[in-house]
């Protein structure tokens, strides 16, 4: 039990002492010379020099503090940046995702309509190969009119026919008439000029 | 299933559960396999989360068509129409609800649920050869149909007569003599038809009745559906093609089957959406973006 947490202290102070093995041991030196010093036997001048030089490492381990608190601060605020980047971040990544739902379905309605379109040119297709409205109506209508003059025409020619025709039956039976009586009274009257030479 | 039987396989069928969790395919051996896609498309997929977890044998003959309704898969064999509850299927208990024989010699494509059930006992007659594939209008209350005859009949199935019918070979655009003119896709969507198969695949237009556009696409179609402002079709060739109303193809993207059957949109859930092709191989390729073939499930 003794040496795993022996392991552990040594460990620790391992990790904590970053700053390359010269703190935890400065502190040490120093408590160990200030403890020599006050029970120094040796002359002033080397008490004094001991004095300095410990105010001398005193101070080195005020300013290796100084450094440390000042990093510790310059953490404390990158932690703050990266916390402000993480957010916006995050916001950046759902902002994002509302527009590629939005796009989605902005595609969807360009699908739709660009369907529908197509639907619309295959119609116009077939709609442009039956001739136009207009035209078939002129046409129709002059149609209807020549029908007209011909029949027209038609009619005319029918009433010369029957009038040619009742003309002509007329002329022949006059003819026939006067035939007739050309025979008949052809009879009698040679008959009565013969009786007449014969006397 | 050998490794010779598995060369030889051919999938005539697949359809999405109602949850769009699952995907069953039915191939020419009688089996049926039920695929998770939720785990074949998850993140930490495996080989083995591409292959069934439950393959079974429905009919004798191949399953030519499947259909899902919004609790039960209806499969339809040589003859004779089964139901298979999704919620036993996904148990992994594989009981059929009920088969029934419709009096035909044998059958080959399924009505959409609609028809069967407005209209069980009524029988409407006019093709004179095999229907090959059905589609339903339900705003118009009308059932299209086309056939080994070559022609697209309509339907209104309140009174069971026939309104239209358009003989697609007949129309020079569309016709191709050297196939012959069978119809074997059909797909509506309101006012607009796709039909296909010996015939070029052509885009009509219902109400007036006349085509508008011809699709240039060499072999025959035998699937094809609507999918936002495009259409999507496959058929004897490689690839499943993607085209514009206006007949143009946009691309051709190449799938593994060598000739493709069958096509199917996951749009029941909004997680899986995926295409699914299958044809003359055993794999099944899915596809997660439409312009490439993300990964295949294998029978």
């Amino acid at each position: 039990m003794g040496a795993v947490t022996d392991d552990e202290v040594i460990r620790k102070r391992l990790l904590i002492d970053g700053d390359g093995a010269g703190d935890d041991r400065r502190i040490n030196v120093l408590l160990k010379s200030f403890t020599k010093w006050c029970n120094a036997t040796g002359s002033p001048e080397e008490g004094f020099t001991q004095y300095q030089r410990m105010l001398g490492t005193l101070a080195q381990c005020e300013f290796s503090m100084g450094k440390t608190l000042l990093v510790y601060d310059m953490n404390l605020r990158e932690m703050e940046n990266y916390e402000k980047i993480y957010t916006d971040i995050e916001q950046n990544i759902t902002s994002a995702h509302d527009k590629i739902s939005e796009c989605k379905k902005e595609i969807q309605r360009a699908k739709r309509i660009r369907k529908n379109r197509q639907e619309y040119d295959a119609l116009a297709k077939v709609i442009q190969q039956h001739p136009d409205r207009h035209e078939t109506l002129k046409q129709l209508e002059a149609l209807d009119k020549e029908l007209q003059q011909l029949s027209h025409i038609k009619e005319n020619v029918e009433d010369k026919l029957e009038l040619r025709k009742k003309q002509f039956h007329v002329l022949l039976s006059t003819i026939q008439e006067l035939q007739q009586t050309l025979e008949s009274k052809y009879d009698c009257s040679l008959c009565a000029l013969l009786w007449q030479d014969g006397l | 299933m050998g490794p010779v039987e598995h060369l030889h396989m051919s999938v005539f069928s697949q359809s999405f559960s109602p949850c769009g969790r699952f995907l069953a395919a039915g191939n020419n051996y009688g089996e049926i396999a039920v695929f998770s896609l939720s785990s074949a498309l998850s993140p930490d997929a495996t080989e083995l989360s591409q292959t069934p977890i439950l393959t079974f044998t429905a009919h004798e003959g191949p399953v030519f068509s499947l259909f899902s309704t919004d609790t039960h898969l209806l499969s339809a064999g040589n003859g004779e129409i089964s139901a298979w509850s999704w919620a036993e299927l996904i148990k992994r208990n594989t009981k059929a609800a009920w088969t029934r024989r419709p009096n035909y010699k044998s059958s080959l494509e399924i009505p959409e649920i609609n028809a069967m059930t407005v209209n069980p006992t009524s029988v409407l007659q006019g093709h004179t050869d095999y229907i090959h594939c059905l589609s339903v209008r339900e705003r118009e209350g009308e059932i299209l149909s086309g056939g080994e005859d070559g022609a697209v009949r309509i339907w209104d199935y309140r009174t069971g007569q026939s309104v239209h019918c358009i003989e697609v070979y007949k129309y020079e655009e569309c016709a191709r003599p050297q196939y012959g003119k069978w119809i074997s896709c059909l797909t509506t969507e309101s006012d607009w038809m796709l039909c296909g198969g010996g015939p070029s695949l052509s885009l009509w237009h219902l109400r007036s009745m006349s085509p508008t556009s011809i699709f240039p696409l060499s072999g025959c179609q035998r699937q094809a559906n609507f999918y936002q402002d495009m259409i999507l079709s496959v058929g004897e060739g490689q690839c499943v093609s993607h085209c514009l109303l206006g007949g143009e193809v946009k691309a051709q993207i190449p799938c593994t089957p060598h000739s493709l059957n069958t096509l199917a949109l996951n749009l029941n859930s909004t997680d899986n959406r995926v295409l699914t092709v299958g044809g003359s191989s055993h794999q099944i390729d899915v596809f997660t973006n439409l312009s490439y073939r993300t990964f295949s499930l294998s029978f």
